[in-house]
C-alpha cells in the first residue's frame, strides 16, 4: 500500500548495477532510501530527475526488500536516458502501484505462463513467486517467445529454469539464427499439447498487446475459461494513482485496477488491444 | 437555515476584512464575460459603494470564464520538489471565492471524488478544499449556453458552499452553508439583519425566474435530460456521430481546459539549478499522445475517437463508477470551442439515435 505523505514525490533512489541484456534492454539494480516493499505484477515510477518519469514493473523477487530490478526496454526520451544511467547516479521511484497477481487464487491449481519479448521482465518476478512457494502448485509451465534468439531477457536464467522439476519451459523465436535449436514460430504455436486440465487450469499472459490478443484467443480454443485468464495491459501510466487520466480502461484505470486483469473483467470493454 | 440580508455595502466590507486572512476574487465583467478578479478594498466607503453598485463587482449574474477548479487544481502547479516530502506553496493565504455559481458547485462532486475521496489522496487538493473559502451565488441572469437543469442543477447552490448570496434589490439574502460560513456571520454580526419574509419571498421568486429561462435555453435546444442519457454512449459507440463531429475539430483542448469536472493532468519534470521540479499540468484527452504508450501505440489514434472518449468518460465513465455525470450544463465548452462543436447538439444526436 502506497503510503507516502505525498504521492507525486520520488523517494531518493541509488543506480546499483547497470546490465545489458539485449541490444535494446538494460537491467538496473536499484536502491532506494526508503524500502519500497511491492507484489509480483506491481509497477513502479522511475524518474531521472530533470528528465521525467517512466512506469515499469520490476523483475526482482518480491521478497527483497532493500534493492529492486527493473528492465527498461529503450523506446523514448526518458527511457534514452535511462540506458545512459550508470552506476552510482541517482534517481527517484515512486510506488509500488496498482493490483498485481493474485497469488492465492493460483494455490492448488495447475498454472500456464506465457510470455512474449519485454513481457518476461515481470514474468520473471512472477516466477521468483512460484518458485519460492513451489510446492503449493500442482503444476507449472512456462511459454516464452521472443522475435530472435538475441531477444532474449534472462537467456541464461530462463535457460537454466529447464533444469528445474518443479517447471516445464518452451521457448521459441519469431525468427531462428544459425545456433537456435529450439521451435520457429509464434508463441501460439507452442500453446498445443500442453499436459493440463484446459478447463480447470490458469493461464497468465503477458507481452505486447498483439502477442496477448492472440494468445488470450488461442488458451480460449484450447478451453481455458475466461475467468481463469490473467493479462498484463500496458497503458500510458503516468501519477499512478487514478487520477490524471490517461490510462484508463472502461471502468477501471489500469495503474489502480491493473495491470493485471482477469480477463473477464475487463473484454466486454471495446478496443482493449489498441 | 437562518437567512440574514447584507447590504452592497456591508458585503463590500466584509469581504474587505476577509481579506486579513484570505486572496479574495470577485467575477468582473468585462464585455459580455465575466472573470475572476482579485478583490481590491478600497479606501473610502463611498468609493466602496461605488463599486459596488457600478457593476464592476458582478455576484449575481452567472458563471465566469474561468472554472472554479483553478483555485483549487492551479493549470500549472509544483506538486513535488525534488525529493522533499513537502512543498512550499506560493501563494501564502488561502483563497476566498465570491459568486461561484451552482454549475461550478457541482464540479466538485467530480474532482473530490478524484482528488479527495479516493483511496490515494492529494495533499494539495485536499488542502485548498479545506483551507479555501466559498462565498457562492445564486445566477440572476441566464446564457444562452446554459442547460444546468439538464443535469438536474439548480441555478443556485444548495451545498459545498461557506456562505451563499442571493442578489435582489436590498443587498443579498445570506445564508451560511457550514460552520466555517456561521462563524464568519456571527463575527461580523454587525453586518448582516435577519432575512424578511419578503426578501426570501423575493429569492424564491427569482430563483424561479431564472429556473423558469433555463428551462425555455434546454427546450429552444432540445436538450435531452439526463434520464435519457442512460446508455446512450454505449449504443451509439459505432454510430457515424463521433466521425462527423469530430470532423471541425482542431484539438486544441480547450473544451477540456474550461470544464469544472475534466481532472486530467500531465506530469512533466524541470530541472533548475539542480534541483528537480515536479510540474502538474492541466491535460487534455483531445490530445493526441494522451493515451499513447511510449512505444508508439495509441488506442485513440483519431480525433472522433478522442471526442468519443470525452463524452464516455463524462457520460459512461463517472455514472458507471460514481453515479454521476460529469457535466454541469455550465455551456463552457461550447463557447470556448472553435471548431464550433456543441455538447448540445451532441447529446441531442446521441438520445435520438437510440
Ligand atoms: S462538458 Fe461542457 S457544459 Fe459540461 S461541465 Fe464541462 S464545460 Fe460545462
Ligand atoms: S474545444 Fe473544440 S476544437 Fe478544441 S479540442 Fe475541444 S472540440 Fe476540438
Ligand atoms: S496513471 Fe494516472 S490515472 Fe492511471
Amino acid at each position: 500500500m502506497y503510503n507516502s505523505h505525498n504521492p507525486y514525490r520520488p523517494i531518493e533512489t541509488a543506480v546499483l548495477e547497470v546490465n545489458t541484456e539485449t541490444p535494446t534492454i538494460k537491467t538496473l539494480k536499484l536502491k532506494p532510501k526508503e524500502p519500497l516493499e511491492f507484489e509480483t505484477g506491481q509497477f513502479i515510477e522511475l524518474t531521472v530527475p530533470g528528465v521525467g518519469e517512466a512506469p515499469f514493473t520490476p523483475s526482482s523477487k518480491p521478497l527483497i526488500k532493500d534493492t529492486i530490478e527493473v528492465s527498461v526496454m529503450r523506446v523514448g526520451k526518458v527511457t534514452e536516458r535511462i540506458h545512459e544511467l550508470k552506476k552510482g547516479e541517482t534517481v527517484g521511484l515512486r510506488g509500488p502501484f496498482g493490483t498485481g497477481y493474485p497469488m492465492d487464487d493460483f494455490k492448488g491449481r495447475e498454472v500456464l505462463v506465457v510470455g512474449g519479448g519485454c513481457g518476461f521482465a515481470p514474468l520473471r518476478s512472477l516466477m521468483y513467486e512460484f518458485f519460492e512457494h513451489s510446492g503449493e502448485f500442482k503444476s507449472l509451465f512456462f511459454r516464452g517467445g521472443c522475435k530472435t534468439p538475441k531477444d532474449f531477457l534472462y537467456k541464461k536464467e530462463i535457460e537454466g529454469w529447464s533444469q528445474r522439476d518443479d517447471l516445464d519451459v518452451r521457448l521459441t523465436v519469431d525468427e531462428g539464427d544459425g545456433e537456435w535449436k529450439g521451435n520457429v514460430g509464434v508463441v501460439t504455436t507452442i500453446l498445443d499439447g500442453i499436459p493440463m486440465n484446459h478447463a480447470e487450469g490458469i493461464a497468465i499472459v503477458c507481452g505486447p498487446p498483439v502477442m496477448m490478443k492472440f494468445a488470450i484467443k488461442k488458451l480460449q480454443e484450447l478451453g481455458f475459461k475466461d475467468t481463469n485468464l490473467y493479462l498484463s495491459m500496458e497503458k500510458n501510466m503516468s501519477c499512478g494513482l487514478g487520477k490524471c487520466g490517461h490510462c484508463r480502461i472502461g471502468t477501471y484505470y489500469a495503474c489502480k485496477d491493473g495491470p493485471v486483469f482477469r480477463y473477464d473483467k475487463i473484454k466486454s470493454f471495446p478496443n482493449i488491444w489498441d | 437555515m437562518a437567512a440574514y440580508l447584507i447590504s452592497r455595502d456591508g458585503l463590500f466590507d466584509l469581504l474587505t476584512r476577509v481579506t486579513d486572512s484570505y486572496s479574495v476574487f470577485v467575477p468582473v465583467r468585462r464585455g459580455e464575460k465575466r472573470f475572476f478578479t482579485k478583490f481590491e478594498p478600497s479606501s473610502s466607503p463611498e468609493e466602496s459603494s461605488k463599486e459596488m453598485e457600478n457593476g464592476r463587482y458582478v455576484i449575481g449574474e452567472v458563471r465566469t470564464f474561468e472554472p472554479l477548479k483553478i483555485f483549487y487544481l492551479r493549470s500549472r502547479g509544483i506538486v513535488a520538489d525534488g525529493f522533499e516530502d513537502t512543498v512550499t506553496r506560493a501563494e501564502q493565504k488561502p483563497y476566498c471565492i465570491v459568486g461561484a455559481k451552482a454549475c461550478d458547485i457541482k464540479g466538485f462532486k467530480v474532482q473530490d471524488r478524484v482528488f479527495r475521496d479516493d483511496e490515494y489522496k492529494d495533499p494539495f487538493y485536499i488542502r485548498e478544499r479545506e483551507e479555501n473559502l466559498i462565498i457562492s451565488a445564486d445566477c440572476a441572469s441566464v446564457i444562452d449556453t446554459c442547460y444546468c437543469l439538464a443535469l438536474h442543477v439548480n441555478p443556485y447552490p444548495e451545498e459545498s458552499f461557506d456562505i451563499n448570496l442571493s442578489e435582489m434589490s436590498a443587498g443579498f439574502v445570506a445564508e451560511s452553508g457550514s460552520e466555517k460560513g456561521k462563524r464568519l456571520i456571527n463575527e461580523n454580526a454587525s453586518l448582516f439583519q435577519e432575512a424578511k419574509a419578503e426578501h426570501i419571498a423575493e429569492r424564491d421568486e427569482q430563483r424561479k425566474r431564472i429556473a423558469g429561462e433555463v428551462k425555455k435555453n434546454i427546450k429552444a435546444n432540445d436538450i435531452p435530460d439526463q434520464d435519457r442519457l442512460k446508455g446512450v454512449i454505449e449504443k451509439n459507440f459505432n454510430a457515424p456521430i463521433w466521425k462527423e463531429e469530430a470532423e471541425t475539430c482542431v484539438e486544441c483542448g480547450a473544451c477540456n481546459m474550461i470544464c469544472p469536472t475534466c481532472h486530467c493532468f500531465l506530469m512533466y519534470d524541470q530541472m533548475d539549478a539542480q534541483r528537480m521540479a515536479r510540474l502538474r499540468v492541466w491535460d487534455s484527452c483531445m490530445i493526441k499522445d494522451f493515451a499513447q504508450v511510449a512505444g508508439g501505440a495509441n488506442p485513440r489514434d483519431h480525433l472522433w475517437m478522442r471526442l468519443r472518449n470525452r463524452f464516455e468518460k463524462k457520460f459512461d465513465y463517472f455514472p458507471k463508477i460514481g453515479d454521476i455525470y460529469a457535466c454541469t450544463g455550465c455551456g463552457r465548452c461550447i463557447s470556448a470551442c472553435p471548431a464550433k462543436i456543441d455538447i448540445r447538439r451532441i447529446l441531442k444526436r446521441l438520445v435520438e439515435n437510440v
